[in-house]
């Protein structure tokens, strides 16, 4: 217990010194004390006034969030498949959310409609239910899951390849942001996004946590859950279905995001040193937007004022804990 | 109150169905086992009666409520199962794992109230892992990590527990505690259980019923462990082929029974096999092969026939190549013939449930209950004598339903520390039943003290408890100069020592091959001549020459030794090709023919009769395959058959021509025991149809056979009979035919009915041992007062 309490500390501790030089580094840096004026004296007619609510807090809550989803709808993929390498980014599903939403962006851009963030967002959830069916399909086929995994990645580079091919040919002056989106990224976030894809993530999250309970007994098996007077066909599409909205919101706001899914939900595990549920839900959610939060400012500032993509980074911090649990797993 | 059943169910995966017309009911307290091969839907049964499976059609009923009409949540703290599962358990902690199985019980968050955190604390006392339940459960054994699963299944409060191969993965302590745990559930708390088990031994020991499920998806007996756990039965649904099974997993029931009597000695007997309580046992044990175990036991048997009491002899495994056929038709050691004779019973094959015939030094063939199992290495046999205590439970079910006392006999030492894993012969065999065991020391041999106090030190400790007394055997000369080692004996051993039998000069059946006789070269006035084939078999058809004075019986090894021979046996063999090989190079096939020829009088029993043949075929390998040319000395072809002829017959021989006529038209009694079938046929190999030259009365089918039952040639005579000889008026035409012969002069008239000397030699017997045995501390080990 005391080491629950303690780890969440760490992680809330981290949190907020994270925003605090989040909102302070950057291409233009704002002072902690011009901070603490901007928060506690509401001057909010100054530059850093400015760059802060309108440019960096949209961000920081854009990652926070974001983040957060994307590690939650990795650790239900975990938990629906017994497998703790599955996530949304691996098994594909974040490049069919993207490849779905591209194409609408482009299809937009060519005909001159305006698409809205809910249109992204429902655009984003059929593709990457789609893929979601066809890995299902695969994985009620064969019950290796190794086998389940690349054909995650491989669908996941179709996807991409499809993706790459639509940006080629679409010829716009957007093309640009186009690009910029399809790799990830946190930045261009507006409050207005925030509006939209901050209560679906907190209305996911609260489900995944009434789902804990379930979570717990089905990860003992699915006949086991069975036994337990579980009804676990429903169990599973309902799981399937928040993780989905979990990942495709990210999706439709930031682009594919790579190894947050994977990698959170294990640090978490390592962290508290339990398999529960009840406690890596809320954790996992929490370290992915800390986690995020840490990748974003590293995307924004290692190379500043030039912006690396966000999965340039996750990728970096994420794959090595996705192959250490591979060792550590070989090794038991 | 059936707590759990179904009727005319059908059950399977996805419409396709597996098993059908399934009708169980299981009642409270009741523990149901499942028993089958792998493939057979065990599991599946398990899995639709527990829920998790949706049944194809039919109905299960849970305290007379329909299955779906429970909703899942209630009918989750009625029923509980364990299965084998796989997950990956990083950091999971015992208690969380448990903790699980509060979920019929929790709110939607899973949160343990006051009452669920003590179900859970009782539980974990109740199946006694306290001590581990902070453990992560990825660092258990297997042993820990079953019970803890088990504890999961229990914190469900179920009245219903199924459980699907519990203790497939454990070792032999664990496998035992987990049954224990399992069994004093069932009978304190009134659980009803549902489980397959793959191990047959404990399936009998905790089942009230077994359910067998064949490898076809058919369940085909119910019924009490006994009932079904047969020895056949088991043989015939897992299809076992004789040496080509053995069973895995290295488990040893005689621990497991130990334990088990040890801790719930009652249930135990209660359920492991029905005896009434009046039946009483002694077993007789020795320090060696040879100690005179066998005489001890047909002299004790003799004695409590004496003092009123029934009884029965029992050996759970002979090793011999010696063997008697019962009225049955079944085959059984001789030994037990003997002391059955000494007990004033029939034999019957329950008093030997198994008997090894040695085929060559690492192998046997496997009779059990009188029927061929088939052949198996040692080795092979070391694992798969496990699987036959039911049949000797079973036999000694049998026995004493019919018996105030059964002596049991051991078999070569209890001291083998290398083989006694598994025993089932020895102290094994004592702790089955309960029975005190006297120890036998072969005096004559030398060395009786350490053989004695040897042998005691070598046991353990509950073993050496069970000795009750000693016996000083095989004693020649003055008492007086042993009394003072004898008391140091018992002050030594802390065990009485109860009688000093002096050498008993009886002539009764011996059960080894390795006896005494076959040392035996002197020649007497008749010389009888027995060839010593390697694979040598039911030679006590010559016995009945033993005990006549003049005459010598000598069992030869090498063609010299033939030559003064009047008469030339050659036995029965068990592996008559290799043994006709054996005759050819060890120049028995030239001497053999040159015999003949001057007219010497050659008579071949059983395999014998076979080797004077011109040809044995073996096409089917029945022995050891192949064909082989016989000595040609009778004008027969045989064909080894895989079905073994027996019976037991009587009838008169038919007219025979030759030294030996006399014997034409005496009767005979006796039985047949072979694997192959002759039929006469000359040397150019045309087959002369069988002619009817006598009518046999066939005592078991009462048919008529038309085939010759002596056949005979020039001085060669051939039978399939055993014991022929053991007529008065056949040996006594033979007897005096060679004297007649030789010119000598013995007096035949005499000569008692070998039964009737038999019979002397058991009283006889009686005596000596009474005289010598304290036999009123014997009655006390039984609890039996004169």
């Amino acid at each position: 217990m005391k080491r629950k309490v303690f780890s969440f500390g760490i992680l809330i501790i981290l949190l907020l010194i994270l925003i605090g030089v989040n909102i302070n580094m950057g291409s233009v840096a704002i002072p902690f004390l011009d901070i603490k004026d901007i928060i506690f004296n509401k001057d909010s007619s100054s530059v850093y006034a400015n760059i802060m609510w309108q440019i960096r807090m949209p961000r920081i809550v854009a990652s926070l969030v974001l983040g957060a989803g994307l590690s939650l709808s990795g650790y239900m993929l975990q938990t629906f498949f017994h497998n703790p390498i599955a996530g949304p980014f691996v098994l594909g599903i974040s490049s069919g959310a993207k490849l779905l939403v591209a194409a609408l962006m482009v299809f937009s851009l060519n005909f001159g409609f305006y698409i809205s963030s809910v249109d992204m967002i429902i655009t984003a959830f059929l593709g990457s239910l789609i893929v979601t069916l066809i890995v299902l399909l695969v994985s009620s086929k064969v019950k290796n899951m190794a086998v389940l995994i690349v054909c995650g990645v491989m669908v996941g580079y179709i996807c991409s390849a499809v993706t790459e091919l639509m940006i080629s040919l679409a010829d716009d002056s957007n093309i640009v942001n186009l690009h910029n989106w399809s790799l990830g990224s946190f930045s261009a976030t507006k409050w207005s996004d925030v509006m939209i894809f901050t209560p679906v993530i907190l209305i996911s999250f609260l489900i995944s946590l009434v789902l804990t309970k379930k979570m717990e007994a089905f990860s003992f098996g699915d006949e086991y859950a069975t036994s337990l007077g579980m009804n676990v066909k429903m169990f599973k599409i309902i799981l399937i279905l928040v993780s989905s909205i979990l990942s495709s919101t990210v999706t439709a706001f930031a682009g594919p995001i790579s190894f947050v899914g994977i990698a959170v939900p294990h640090i978490m595990r390592e962290l508290f040193k339990t398999d529960r549920p009840i406690i890596i839900v809320p954790a996992s959610f929490l370290g992915g937007g800390v986690f995020c939060l840490l990748s974003d400012l590293v995307a924004r500032c290692l190379l500043a004022p030039r912006e690396l993509s966000i999965s340039t980074v996750t990728a970096i911090f994420g794959a090595p804990v996705v192959i250490m649990m591979l060792l550590n797993k070989k090794k038991r | 109150m059936h707590t759990l059943s179904c009727s005319d169910l059908a059950i399977g995966y996805e419409k396709n169905i597996l098993i059908e017309d399934i009708c169980l009911s299981i009642e409270e307290g009741e523990i149901a086992v499942l028993v089958g091969p792998n493939g057979s839907g065990k599991t599946t049964i398990i899995k639709t009666l527990s829920g998790i499976l949706a049944p194809i059609n039919g109905k299960i009923y849970l305290d007379q409520r329909e299955f779906s009409e429970i909703p899942l949540s209630e009918r989750a703290k009625k029923i509980s199962v364990m299965l084998t599962e796989k997950k990956e358990y990083d950091y999971t902690s015992v208690f969380d794992v448990i903790a699980v199985g509060r979920y019929p019980y929790t709110n939607v968050m899973g949160k343990l109230g006051e009452n669920d955190i003590s179900v859970i604390e009782n539980v974990i006392k109740e199946v006694g892992i306290e001590d581990i339940k902070d453990k992560s459960f990825n660092k258990l054994s297997d042993g820990q990590r079953q019970k803890v699963l088990l504890a999961r299944a229990l914190v469900q409060e179920p009245s219903v527990l199924v459980l699907d191969e519990p203790t497939s993965f454990l070792d032999v302590g664990s496998k035992l505690e987990f049954m224990k745990i399992i069994r004093k559930l069932a009978k304190t708390k009134n659980i009803s259980v549902l489980m397959s088990l793959h191990e047959l031994d404990l399936a009998y020991a905790i089942a009230d019923t077994v359910i067998s499920v064949t490898k076809d998806h058919k369940i085909e007996k119910k019924g009490t462990p006994q009932d079904v756990l047969t020895g056949e039965y088991i043989a015939k649904l897992f299809e076992l082929n004789g040496g080509s099974y053995s069973l895995s997993g290295g488990f040893s029931f005689n621990e497991d029974e130990k334990a088990c009597i040890n801790v719930e000695s009652e249930q135990c007997n209660e359920k492991g096999f029905e005896m009434k309580n009046k039946t009483h046992f002694i077993m007789v044990q020795g320090t060696m092969s040879n100690a005179g175990k066998s005489l001890v036991v047909a002299g004790l048997c003799r004695i409590f026939k004496e003092d009123g009491y029934r009884v029965s002899p029992f050996k759970s495994q002979n090793m011999a190549l010696n063997s008697y056929i019962t009225e049955d038709g079944l085959e059984m050691g001789r030994a037990q013939v003997m002391q059955a004779e000494a007990a004033g019973i029939k034999p019957d094959v329950h008093m030997n449930p198994i008997l090894l015939k040695p085929t060559d030094d690492v192998g046997s063939q496997v009779i059990v209950n009188g029927e061929v199992r088939g052949n198996m290495r040692a080795r092979e046999y070391f694992e798969y004598k496990k699987t036959l205590i039911p049949d000797i439970m079973n036999a000694v079910s049998y026995l004493s339903k019919d018996n105030d006392i059964i002596v049991i006999e051991g078999a070569g030492s209890p001291a083998e520390i290398n083989l006694k894993e598994n025993d089932i012969v020895n102290m094994g065999m004592a702790k089955m039943v309960d029975a005190p065991v006297i120890l036998v020391g072969d005096i004559d041999r030398g060395g009786v003290f350490a053989q004695l106090l040897g042998t005691l030190e070598l046991l353990e400790e509950d073993e050496r408890k069970r000795v009750k007394g000693l016996v000083v055997n095989k004693f020649r000369g003055d008492k007086s100069l042993l009394d003072s080692g004898i008391d140091m004996l018992s002050e030594r051993g802390k065990v009485p020592v109860v009688g000093v039998i002096p050498y008993m000069d009886v002539k009764l059946e011996d059960e080894d091959s390795l006896t005494e006789r076959f040392n035996k070269k002197s020649k007497g006035l008749i010389d009888i001549a027995v060839i010593r084939l390697p694979h040598i078999s039911n030679f006590t058809d010559f016995d009945v020459f033993e005990e006549l004075r003049e005459v010598s019986l000598r069992y030869v090894s090498s063609a010299k030794e033939l030559e003064d021979a009047d008469l030339i046996m050659i036995p029965g063999s068990k592996n008559t090709i290799s043994d006709m090989k054996w005759l050819r190079e060890n120049g028995f096939e030239g001497v053999l023919k040159k015999l003949s020829g001057n007219q010497k009088s050659i008579f071949g029993i059983c395999g014998g009769y076979q080797m004077l043949g011109l040809d044995i075929e073996d096409k089917d390998s029945v022995e050891a395959g192949g064909f082989i040319k016989g000595l040609g000395l009778l004008d027969i072809h045989t064909v080894m058959k895989k079905e073994k002829e027996r019976k037991q017959v009587t009838g008169t021989i038919p007219c025979l021509g030759g030294p030996l006529e006399a014997l034409s038209n005496l009767p005979y009694e006796g039985y047949e025991i072979h694997m192959g079938v002759s039929s006469k046929k000359t040397a150019d190999g045309e087959a002369i149809s069988g002619e009817k030259l006598t009518d046999i009365e066939n005592t078991s089918s009462k048919e008529f056979r038309s085939e010759e039952v002596v056949v005979q040639k020039d001085s060669v005579y051939g039978t399939y009979i055993h014991g022929i000889f053991d007529r008065k008026e056949v040996v006594k035409a033979i007897i005096d035919t060679l004297a007649e012969k030789k010119k000598v002069d013995i007096n035949t008239e005499e000569y008692q009915d070998y039964r009737a000397f038999k019979e002397s030699q058991y009283t006889k017997l009686s005596k000596i041992m009474r005289e010598h045995l304290d036999m009123d501390a014997i009655y006390e080990m039984m609890d039996l007062r004169k």
